[in-house]
């Protein structure tokens, strides 16, 4: 494979890098989970590379490939026991509790994000990125209306398991 | 304050929270062996095949006596074109295969490349019951004629009951049912496990469409 691409596919990503930490974080909960999905983006991106025209920006472009691996991975069985070992931590959210501390409030709020299913985290990615209805759309394929309804259910979503 | 709008607040001012790779680290990465549910899909897909191939060739490996039956055989209109038509479908399963194959792209949207890999799925699972059907026809049919070839066989089934004949043949049936069904309980579980999650990630996405 051409030398230049290459030198110019991994410069680009190691200053955008960031973008994949950040859907790692979502849909993993732990160090070796993370670098293991940070991995399979990294090789998506570059065997997608030489298709990408430079019409779209590096950035925006490596939010769709990335939440795509995210949501079509085959995780293995022993990624699968972690998550639902996490899963089945309960939350017992008592109302003082839950005005505590903003970052008491941050760690359960995490913690519920990570209870969503794919489909709902890539909404809540795209909306912490401060995307637009419209690239949400655009990215999932879904219209602009329905990204909407989504996005509310998912908010409501959030609510209940944070106030159950 | 809404709960997103915190955690917004939040995600925006981590962003040196993560592990800075390098440059050698990030070609080294780009570098390794992928694991997506498309490659494996895909080898599974090869398999299957090849299996299946493999099951269509058997009779010629098993024994000579079948090998010399079907040499025999082969003189005849309906076996010449039975073979050219197995071959012609083994052909487009391989080219179906191939262009769905080719059609799934990472760039493409979530429910696009859902749709495309789901799509591979469905064509080898009409490979399989393609198979599956053959089997089920031709086991019967091949069962009669040896039946019919070998003298000694149909001289004792002529002195048989009818109700001794009929549990013959119910349980040929049975018994080629049963092993087909075992087959096909099999397939499903492998390919339900697999694609699990996609399935369930899929229907979302289709669920808002309602």
């Amino acid at each position: 494979m051409n030398k230049e691409l290459e030198h110019s596919f991994v410069e680009q990503l190691q200053k955008h890098q960031n973008i994949v930490h950040k859907v790692c974080r979502l849909y993993t909960n732990n160090v070796d989970a993370h670098n293991d999905l940070f991995q399979e983006i990294t090789i998506q991106l570059w065997k997608a590379f030489p298709k990408f025209r430079g019409d779209a920006k590096f950035s925006t472009w490596m939010y769709r490939v990335g939440l795509n691996t995210a949501i079509t991975l085959y995780r293995k069985s022993k990624r699968r026991i972690d998550t639902q070992a996490f899963d089945s931590v309960e939350f017992k959210i008592k109302s003082e509790d839950y005005d505590d501390t903003e970052e008491q409030q941050l760690k359960l709020l995490y913690q519920a994000v990570h209870q969503l299913n794919d489909i709902e985290k890539a909404l809540v990615f795209l909306y912490l990125e401060d995307k637009d209805y419209r690239e949400i759309s655009t990215t999932l394929g879904i219209t602009e209306v329905n990204a909407r309804v989504k996005m509310n259910r998912v908010k409501k979503k959030l609510k209940t398991i944070l106030n159950p | 304050m809404d709960e997103l709008e915190l955690l917004k607040k939040d995600w925006n001012k981590s962003n040196t929270q993560y592990k800075s790779f390098s440059d050698s680290d990030i070609y080294k990465m780009s570098h390794k062996k992928s694991s997506t549910i498309v490659k494996t899909l895909f080898y599974i897909s090869l398999a299957e095949l090849v299996f299946w191939i493999f099951i269509n060739f058997l009779p010629f490996v098993l024994s000579d006596r079948m090998k010399a039956q079907l040499e025999e055989m082969s003189h005849s209109w309906i076996y010449i074109g039975l073979n050219i038509l197995s071959y012609a479908v083994i052909v487009l399963f391989i080219y179906l295969l191939w262009n769905a194959q080719k059609s799934i792209s990472v760039t493409d949207n979530a429910k696009k490349l859902m749709e495309s890999i789901l799509k591979t799925r469905k064509i080898i699972k009409y490979y399989v019951l393609y198979n599956l059907l053959i089997a089920l026809i031709s086991i019967p049919i091949s069962l009669y004629f040896s039946i019919n070839e070998h003298p000694e066989i149909s001289e004792k089934l002529s002195t048989a009951s009818s109700t001794q004949l009929a549990m013959i043949l119910l349980i040929t049936i049975l018994v080629t049912a049963v092993f087909l069904t075992l087959i096909w309980l099999f397939y499903k579980l492998i390919y339900g496990i697999l694609i699990k999650r996609l399935n369930a990630n899929y229907n979302e996405l289709k669920k808002l469409e309602v």
